[in-house]
């Protein structure tokens, strides 16, 4: 560990923390778990004139689960996300993505919100969010706002948080107890971040799909909301569903890239398999129960 | 031929013991260069150049240089005040200039250009960072398409070519190739790997007054990190000291130092102040010397039946701008064909300059004669309908068949590679796993079986300069424990165990009262360290007879104080017993507390102590043999590949610990996963570097690799106690086994490419039988260099018109395995008969030969660098002269010259 000079301060308070980041006009980097930053700052790929350490801040943490919703805080570890029973009830779809973020010692430390501030294109909980239909809330010196997860994203790593704005807290919509997560993770090892992946929730009303909410990691520069295919579902009899047809109309809202791990056109196939199959196998796993 | 003692399965040989370095590692109570500290130690960073060619226009130092905390800011013109030349690992110098800071160019992303020395490593990094240099950039020489077309590397050299060996045109060859029933012709195109060393490379250079350098290093021997510097720097006014206790790690990397070390060391001596450089991980995967990044096309012809006609290869590395050994890798084609029945092979084979980091080697750097061989000899078995098996067992030599020696001239004796294969189907049932295959393909499963044979030259000492044999110095301490101080040395291969076992054995005391000590060159003697998978061999069998010699020294003594015949003595569990005699029983500490403190009771003559050394130097070669089979299932939705089941029969002699056997194989196969499937440290059209992070450079992870099965089939080899090497096997014969079994699992598909890594983009373009890669990802292969050449009729050289002049002096230069020789010769004729004089740097040596028209032959004995017959062919026409010359293992060099009188 061996980064460029940074000061140091660890906030007690929201209020603290903005007033910092509003004094450090740009040159300052909250620090949450520090799994992405760490490395980074060693290598000294970050170099940051002033380090905000928000571990200290007790309400940014914690999960709240209600009718209205849920809220996390975004000093919420990974694995508390995995652990949390009442989530697990809630939100099972991001209880499943979270398994997926990293490994076991790096969600020990690793955030919720550090993920979704992050903007990797390829990370499970931006995606998760944005197929939720959740909403993070920002805060700076200059007040708050609340914007739509999925508006968010800019590009990789590049999101409409501004300089002086710290994430406090992610709210996700209610979904009935019933919901059918649909999750499919293509990644050359585990922990990896995804080549493709295909995170949702699906409602069933009396065999007909009433709500669907599904976004693609690693398929585009920013998670990619599957738009056209969550409005082709709404209303379809899940016994006659054309899958191909979805799948389609799946990736027809992804812009994938070619990197040396895949080809655009190797996620565009994969992810047109991995949706209908992913999709069919859900609701078929839910007719046999 | 050494003396040879048998040896079974014994007390400790044989046995899985507890690993002595456990312990300390497990507990993170290692001792690694980052470790070592000194009082007034200061930091070094490097400031590397971002881009991949171009000229230095300027430097501004200022700002570092008035920076607190900041002792020295160094460019290239500084550290020329010391002399320091980098040498390969045979410590000759390199064919073109290594500068060890960039001069007035810089030739790869990531080229050391300034060196900083700090109080600690965040200011000289801080000051590093507000160093500018400004470059004029050119287009940088990134591939081998790009060194073959593109423009010098180096200036001033004729070519891009480090190195070429064998012949670039073969009408014999072509002949038989042209005849074959059966021709099968494929390119292997190998990624760029990093070694990935745990412990990336880190140096502690310390002054000690002014006559002693003590130098703290990574390495893989300590010894010969000590050689190479004290002939690098010539500077008899110092004594080398050079230690590593304990070392995370090196495959090849860290066989010798290179820049950067070396401008550390040259930084240190004019400072005057310890100084410690521990590399990052980002600047390992940049700049740390690197490997493979191979291509090559073979073609093979088989007879009706598929046995093995002729084969020609034609191999090229991307050698990088400067390599560890700026060779073309004569090995590949050394061991190509070495354990098959085949009547021809012929090469040509070339290193090449490029704009990206040097080469250096990578455990078994020549791995890709297995892969390329035994990937082709599945693809016959396809086209002729014979069983992968079949086909080696037409063609593998069998113990039967030995003693005899390979086309190239490498005798063989008792290489098992067809027994092990056979081992290996006792248990691999393959007709139950091909139903097995037939029933999962109806389920749209595919299933595939990959089986691949080899061999290894081991234990390699006495052919070349610094491959020696191993010293073992022991002793009985008068407190009856015993101490062995080694030439070997472990980067995690637990010497300090299994010669521990060996000296129990043999001495005949308990294994915990034997302690292991190396890396230190100042104890001990030379050996290159691990290189070559040596160790086991010739570190065991010096152990074994330094302890023959120890027990022997043990039991003199003992018989003569206790007035009993020394055959009647024994020495077990550390006790001496005399036969018949119980009341005689001493402990080894009481018989060892005489042999130091009382001389007056030894024998007369006996030099006082129990000690005892023994340099063991064993056959030129051992050879390890091995059969492997893996099975795989590939996802034909996504292209994923996973591995259900390996098995490695191998024969590496007598196992000394088979736990520490069974670690090296397992880790060279996870190494072969990795290549296979995972791992590439390539470049873009600009150099730049594509995985500098282990976000990008993906090693395989536990959940990647199986739990391998192992069958041991020992057959003792003709060294001292029968052991044979092991360390490099499973990453040369795992890539075939591994890419075998998926091309059977696809072949329902097509024929999987040649072309490392297997992405998953790769396979799945396999399954849908079109194009999906990009052109950022792949470069198209390479078309061969040589196409489908007509057989030309064979004819004698055409009589010349006019007989040619002969006599003179001749200017010659021969393309070997060391690069360009230069030569000058004098012939003289007398009717059929020619004599004459080579004149070169290494001595004069008189020949004699024949003359037929205007062709001429002789033959000499050569012993540097190895012991070789060359047998000269050459043709004289007017003023110039050229032809081929014969090398025995080494294939064939071109000669090209002209007339000087």
């Amino acid at each position: 560990m061996k980064p460029a000079p940074f000061d140091y301060v660890r906030p007690d308070t929201i209020e603290e923390a903005c007033a910092v980041l509003a004094e450090a006009g740009g040159g300052a980097q909250v620090l949450a778990g520090g799994q992405t930053l760490m490395p980074l700052l060693a290598l000294r790929m970050s170099q940051p004139f002033i380090m905000v350490d928000i571990n200290r801040i007790a309400v940014l943490k914690g999960i709240v689960t209600g009718p209205e919703g849920t809220r996390i805080g975004p000093m919420t570890r990974q694995n508390e996300v995995i652990a949390d029973a009442a989530l697990a009830r809630a939100l099972p779809m991001l209880v499943t993505a979270a398994r997926h973020v990293g490994h076991h010692q790096t969600r020990n430390r690793g955030t919720i919100g550090g993920s979704i501030a992050l903007g990797e294109p390829a990370a499970e909980m931006p995606a998760a969010a944005v197929a939720l239909g959740a909403s993070v809330t920002l805060r700076s010196v200059r007040g708050s706002r609340t914007i739509k997860a999925e508006d968010m994203y800019l590009g990789p790593y590049a999101t409409v948080l501004e300089p002086d704005e710290l994430l406090t807290e992610i709210s996700y919509p209610a979904w009935p107890v019933d919901s059918i997560t649909i999750f499919r993770e293509i990644a050359q090892r585990p922990g990896d971040f995804a080549l493709v992946g295909l995170v949702g929730t699906v409602v069933v009303e009396n065999g007909r799909i009433a709500r669907a909410g599904l976004a693609w990691f690693g398929m585009g520069p920013t998670p990619i909301r599957a738009r056209q295919a969550e409005a082709a579902l709404l209303g379809q009899d899940i016994a006659r569903l054309d899958g191909r047809g979805l799948a389609e109309l799946a990736v027809a809202d992804t812009a994938p890239f070619d990197d040396h791990h895949a080809s655009a056109e190797y996620r565009r196939t994969v992810g047109r398999r991995i949706f209908a199959r992913t999709l069919t196998e859900a609701l078929n796993v839910r007719q046999a129960g | 031929m050494n003396e040879t003692t048998p040896i079974a399965a014994g007390r400790f040989i044989g046995q899985r013991m507890p690993r002595k370095e456990d312990p300390r590692l497990l507990t993170g109570r290692g001792t690694f260069v980052d470790d070592i500290s000194f009082p007034g130690m200061l930091h070094v960073a490097f400031v590397r150049s971002p881009i991949a060619r171009g000229k230095i226009t300027g430097i501004d130092l200022s700002v570092a240089r008035g920076m607190p905390g900041v002792h020295a800011v160094y460019t290239a013109a500084d550290l020329a005040k010391i002399k320091v030349t980098p040498l390969s690992f045979f410590l000759t110098p390199s064919e073109v200039e290594v500068p060890l800071l960039a001069t007035d160019h810089v030739a790869y992303a990531g080229d050391p250009v300034v060196l900083i020395v700090a109080d600690d490593r965040y200011l000289a990094e801080d000051a590093a960072s507000v160093v500018t240099v400004d470059y004029e950039e050119e287009d940088p020489v990134v591939s081998l398409a790009d060194a073959r077309n593109g423009a010098l590397v180096h200036p001033g050299t004729e070519s891009n070519v480090s190195a070429a060996m064998g012949l670039d045109e073969d009408e014999d060859g072509e002949a038989l190739l042209a005849g074959a029933a059966h021709l099968i012709n494929r390119t292997v195109i190998h990624q760029r790997i990093s070694q990935s060393p745990m412990e990336t490379r880190g140096i502690v250079v310390s002054k000690q007054g002014a006559g002693e350098l003590l130098v703290h290093i990574t390495c893989q021997s300590p010894h010969m990190i000590a050689r190479y510097l004290t002939i690098a720097l010539g500077m008899p006014e110092y004594s080398i000291r050079v230690l590593a206790k304990d070392v995370g790690g090196s495959f090849g990397l860290k066989n010798t130092p290179w820049r950067e070390e070396l401008a550390v060391i040259a930084a240190a001596l004019l400072l005057g102040r310890p100084l410690k450089w521990i590399e990052d991980r980002l600047e390992n995967l940049i700049s740390a010397n690197q490997a493979r990044e191979q291509e090559m096309t073979m073609r093979v012809g088989f007879d009706g039946q598929g046995k093995l006609l002729a084969a020609r290869g034609e191999y090229s590395s991307n050698n990088g701008a400067y390599p560890q050994g700026a060779d073309a890798n004569v090995a590949v084609h050394m061991f190509m064909w070495a354990a098959y029945k085949i009547p021809y092979y012929s090469f040509y084979t070339q290193g090449w300059y490029s704009n990206t980091v040097g080469l250096a080697a990578y455990r078994g750097p020549w791995a890709l004669e297995s892969l390329i061989r035994e990937a082709m000899l599945d693809i016959a078995a396809r086209q002729l309908g014979i069983d992968p098996v079949e086909i080696r067992r037409r063609n593998l030599v069998t113990l039967a068949d030995q003693p005899t020696a390979t086309t190239m001239g490498i005798p063989l004796e008792d290489i098992t590679p067809a027994e092990c294969l056979e081992k290996l189907l006792t248990v691999l049932d393959i007709d139950a796993f091909r139903r097995e295959q037939a029933a999962a393909r109806q389920e749209g499963r595919h299933l595939g079986l990959g089986i691949a044979t080899y061999i290894e030259p081991t234990g390699s000492a006495g052919s070349m300069p610094v491959m020696t044999g191993e010293l073992a110095q022991l002793r009985v301490e008068p407190t009856g424990k015993v101490t062995a101080t080694m030439s070997t040395h472990s980067q995690g291969h637990g010497t300090q165990t299994t010669m521990a076992q060996v000296i129990a054995d043999r001495l005949g005391v308990p294994y915990e009262d034997v302690t292991v000590f190396e890396g230190d060159s100042a104890h001990g003697g030379f050996g290159p360290g691990a290189a070559g998978s040596r160790q086991g061999v010739i570190g065991g069998g010096a152990s074994l007879k330094a302890a023959g010699l120890l027990q022997q020294k043990v039991k003199t003594l003992a018989a003569h104080l206790l007035n009993a015949n020394v055959e009647d003595v024994s020495l077990e569990g550390g006790v001496i017993h005399v036969a018949g005699s119980p009341e005689m029983t001493r402990s080894l500490r009481q018989i060892a507390e005489i042999a130091y403190g009382e001389p007056a009771r030894l024998p007369p003559g006996f030099e006082a102590g129990l000690e005892a050394q023994y340099r063991y130097t064993p056959p030129p070669m051992t050879f390890t043999s091995a059969a492997h089979g893996c099975i795989v299932e590939v996802d034909i939705e996504t292209g994923f590949v996973k591995i259900l089941r390996w098995i490695s029969s191998e024969d590496c002699g007598n196992v000394i610990n088979p736990a520490v056997v069974e670690g090296q194989i397992a880790g060279g196969l996870a190494q072969a996963i990795g290549m296979v499937l995972l791992e590439e440290a390539g470049y873009d059209a600009r150099g730049n570097p594509i995985a500098v992070t282990f976000k990008d450079y993906l090693l395989p992870a536990i959940s990647d690799v199986p739990d391998f099965e192992y069958v041991h089939a020992s057959t003792p080899s003709q060294s001292e106690g029968g052991f044979r090497g092991v360390g490099e096997g499973g990453a040369i014969i795992g890539p075939p086994t591994l890419f075998n079994a998926i091309a059977d699992a696809l072949s329902p598909f097509g024929e999987v490419p040649l072309t490392l890594p297997l992405t998953p983009t790769r396979l799945l373009e396999v399954i849908e039988g079109r194009s999906m890669t990009s052109v950022a990802h792949a470069p198209a292969p390479v078309a061969p260099v040589v196409t489908e050449v007509a057989p030309a009729p064979v004819a004698a050289p055409a009589p010349p018109a006019a007989p040619a002049r002969v006599d003179g002096l001749w200017k010659m230069v021969m393309a070997s395995p060391m690069g360009g020789q230069e030569m000058k010769g004098r012939l003289a004729t007398e009717g059929t008969t020619l004599t004459g004089t080579l004149l070169s740097d290494q001595g004069n040596q008189d020949f004699a030969g024949s003359i037929e028209g205007n062709r001429l032959k002789w033959e000499m004995k050569v012993t540097k660098p190895v012991s070789l017959t060359l047998k000269y062919d050459l043709v004289v026409e007017g003023d110039s002269i050229s032809g081929k010359v014969k090398m025995g293992m080494f294939g064939t060099a071109k000669l090209t010259g002209e007339r000087l009188e």
